[in-house]
């Protein structure tokens, strides 16, 4: 089943006169537009263009665009995950604890982490595979529960003196390879190895296939409920990793950690160019789209305008993206 | 298939016709739990595990955070029901975004107290047609539009003031419309219990199960394809779901900015914000997010289920924070369980009421 295959196009819904591209339409329109802003950004402001402030967007984009591959997966088989603030809280109050409690070193912390992530995806996949119930309900339901499992392992306070074990991966000075943030190169890595999962392997078109009609796939013989369960255990996964580089940039882990991070990146997946009812969709579009957000959370506070503006903004660019490729999508149907 | 359906009906017994009522009457199943919870409260106040009496006082004064939550699962209700992945993230920026402007019109310009309310609603009725027509008329995914414009309000509401909350003494005053009234032989009740919750109540009540518009959402939302080859109005039917939702959320503001005594930009959003927890009253009310199914009666014991149950675990649980924590825990089980038990019932009756 894992076996790479040479007929990417498989599983794709036909796509008249087009060959599968490793770019396509709304990628290159989201680099268009980022591109562009950073050009104005950077003769409008003395600092945009500095290392400094390209390596802040980049380190502050890195945990929005590592949850963002999981939930790329997920939202293409038409599901979706609301929990992942909720499952961050709890990776994050789990592994610092031990970190700081028991000492943990490195490479067992960020294992525990990632361990954590996927017991959580787990149980949302579990219930959404046999629950008959709309995965936006289960992970709704999840959020809450999660945010009490993790206050209840805060016991009323926050985790505070948490030692830099983690600041390899973390904002700090160690956590830089090569001037770029190591979040960022793992960011990359994954990205670029689910992008090639989704494109050449089997099992990762079954993920379209499973978004384009999930009854049809299991027709033609799709294990629907294990693709998933996977995808919903590979957002846990990157929930934990995000959770180290979080941990990694400070000492201090308050209770409140997490919330809203489901909206900012459903964000990023939309804009990106990823089809909410499913079956369309690529990592890269995320990555980009979490670019795009960054630059313009970072244009706000450059430009001095009011934090709140950015969230103004990013309500926008949803549309924008969203709209574009509504009008797309009724031009191919109508050809 | 409605025949053998009626033949098995009459040949099952006692406990598996109880079975099926509890499980397909959604507000039976509802009004059991909620003697359940209150029994149970009422044993372990009498067992002396409760900080203060689980009383009918009590009780009673609970009803004050259940308006906001019981108007805005209703408002989830016209949505969630008209189909096609429909539903509302934007209600508790609405309420945050129509409040300001509400604490604006009372607080800065000195409007009167009627037309401000009006323009107050209005200005809800109005957010809620921009998600209507987004949904509707240009058909984005109700998900994504009301997300963008959750965004896109929540930000216009912290801006709208700079981030701080209007309190000048004309919005302090609308305290008063929200304080206890007493009533012959039975506890002080909150007055907005009775001026707004009922009213919309029985107004939502009306316009679902009395009213052509209400036939038409719930055919829309059943299947719009077919709704439409019945000459129903498709787009128009949607479109106004979303204002009635913003029209009650509208009413929420009001709510809201007079029992604060203030108007907080932060309002409808802060934590998981007011859609959250809405969406759960709903769900558990019995409207099946497919579309198409779900009452107005259901939504309000499921409302009142859930006020009962924070109020009683606030009472269990008296240090600091724990039960607001037991709180998030509870709504979560009750909303992950009620939806399994939609399926269940679909599954094995074939039907929901």
């Amino acid at each position: 089943m894992t076996a790479p295959t040479t007929a990417p196009t498989a599983a794709t819904p036909a796509r008249r006169g087009l060959r599968v591209r490793a770019i396509e339409g709304q990628e290159l329109a989201l680099i268009g537009v980022t591109g562009l802003l950073w050009v104005v950004l950077s003769l409008a402001t003395d600092t945009f263009l500095s290392a400094g402030n390209i390596t802040n967007i980049l380190f502050s984009v890195a945990p929005i665009a590592l949850v963002g591959i999981g939930m790329t997966a997920v939202i293409v088989t038409a599901g979706i995950d609301v929990s992942v603030g909720s499952q961050a809280a709890v990776v994050m109050v789990v592994v610092a604890l031990l970190v700081r409690d028991a000492g943990l070193a490195f490479l067992p912390a960020v294992a525990v982490a990632i361990g954590t992530g996927l017991v959580l995806g787990a149980v949302n996949g579990l219930i959404v595979a046999y629950g008959g119930i709309h995965p936006i309900i289960v992970t709704f339901g999840t959020l809450n529960i999660y945010r009490f499992v993790a206050l209840q392992i805060f016991g009323s306070e926050q985790v505070a003196g948490v030692p830099d074990t983690l600041a390899v991966i973390g904002g700090g000075m160690p956590g830089r390879l090569l001037g770029v943030p190591t979040a960022w190169w793992l960011t990359l890595v994954l990205a670029a190895g689910m992008w090639c999962y989704m494109r050449f392997w089997a099992t990762g078109r079954h993920l379209y296939a499973i978004g384009g009609d999930a009854f049809a796939a299991r027709l033609a013989g799709v294990r629907v409920r294990r693709r998933q369960i996977s995808a919903y255990m590979l957002t846990g996964a990157c929930v934990g990793l995000a959770g180290c580089v979080l941990i990694g940039s400070g000492g201090l882990v308050q209770q409140n950690v997490g919330t809203g991070l489901e909206l900012q990146v459903i964000a990023a997946v939309v804009i990106g160019g990823t089809s909410i009812i499913g079956g369309r969709g690529t990592v890269l579009g995320t990555l980009l789209g979490a670019l795009l957000v960054g630059t313009i959370s970072s244009a706000v506070t450059l430009l001095s305008w009011p934090t709140e503006v950015t969230q103004l903004f990013i309500g926008a660019f949803i549309l924008v993206a969203v709209g574009v490729d509504l009008l797309r999508e009724r031009r191919r149907s109508a050809r | 298939m409605t025949a053998t359906r009626v033949e098995a009906e009459r040949g099952e017994g006692l406990a598996a016709r109880a079975l099926r009522i509890v499980l397909t009457e959604r507000v039976v199943l509802l009004a059991v739990l909620l003697v359940v919870v209150v029994v149970w409260f009422r044993v372990l106040g009498a067992g002396g595990y409760l900080v203060a009496p689980y009383d009918v006082g009590y009780l009673g004064n609970a009803l004050e955070s259940m308006v906001p939550f019981a108007l805005l699962a209703l408002a989830e209700l016209f949505v969630i029901v008209s189909g096609r992945g429909g539903i509302d993230l934007s209600v508790g920026a609405i309420v945050s975004l129509a409040g300001m402007v509400f604490g604006f019109m009372v607080g800065v310009w000195g409007w009167p107290l009627l037309p401000a309310i009006a323009g107050c609603i209005a200005v809800g009725g109005l957010l809620g047609a921009v998600n209507g027509a987004l949904v509707a008329h240009l058909r984005f995914p109700p998900l994504i539009a009301t997300l963008a414009t959750y965004y896109a309000y929540s930000s216009l509401a912290l801006i709208s003031n700079a981030n701080g909350p209007i309190s000048t003494p004309p919005v302090v005053a609308l305290h008063s419309l929200t304080s206890n009234v007493d009533l012959p032989l039975l506890p002080p009740v909150p007055l907005h219990v009775f001026t707004i919750l009922l009213p919309c109540a029985v107004l939502a009540w009306v316009v679902m199960s009395r009213s052509t518009y209400g036939r038409s959402l719930y055919a829309v939302g059943t299947n719009d394809i077919a709704a439409g080859y019945a000459t129903q109005p498709v787009t128009r039917t949607r479109f106004t779901a979303f204002v009635l939702s913003g029209l009650l959320s509208g009413v929420v503001a009001l709510v809201t900015v007079a029992q604060f005594a203030s108007a907080r930009p932060d309002a409808g959003i802060v934590g998981n914000g007011m859609a959250l927890p809405a969406i759960t009253v709903a769900v558990l009310g019995g409207v099946a997010i497919q579309g198409g199914i779900g009452r107005v009666g259901g939504v309000l014991v499921a409302a009142l289920l859930v006020t009962w149950l924070n109020a009683g675990m606030l009472l269990a649980f008296p240090e600091g924070a724990e039960g607001s924590r037991y709180q998030l825990l509870a709504l979560g089980l009750v909303l992950v369980l009620s939806a399994l038990l939609n399926t269940l019932a679909l599954r094995r009756y074939g039907r929901l009421s």
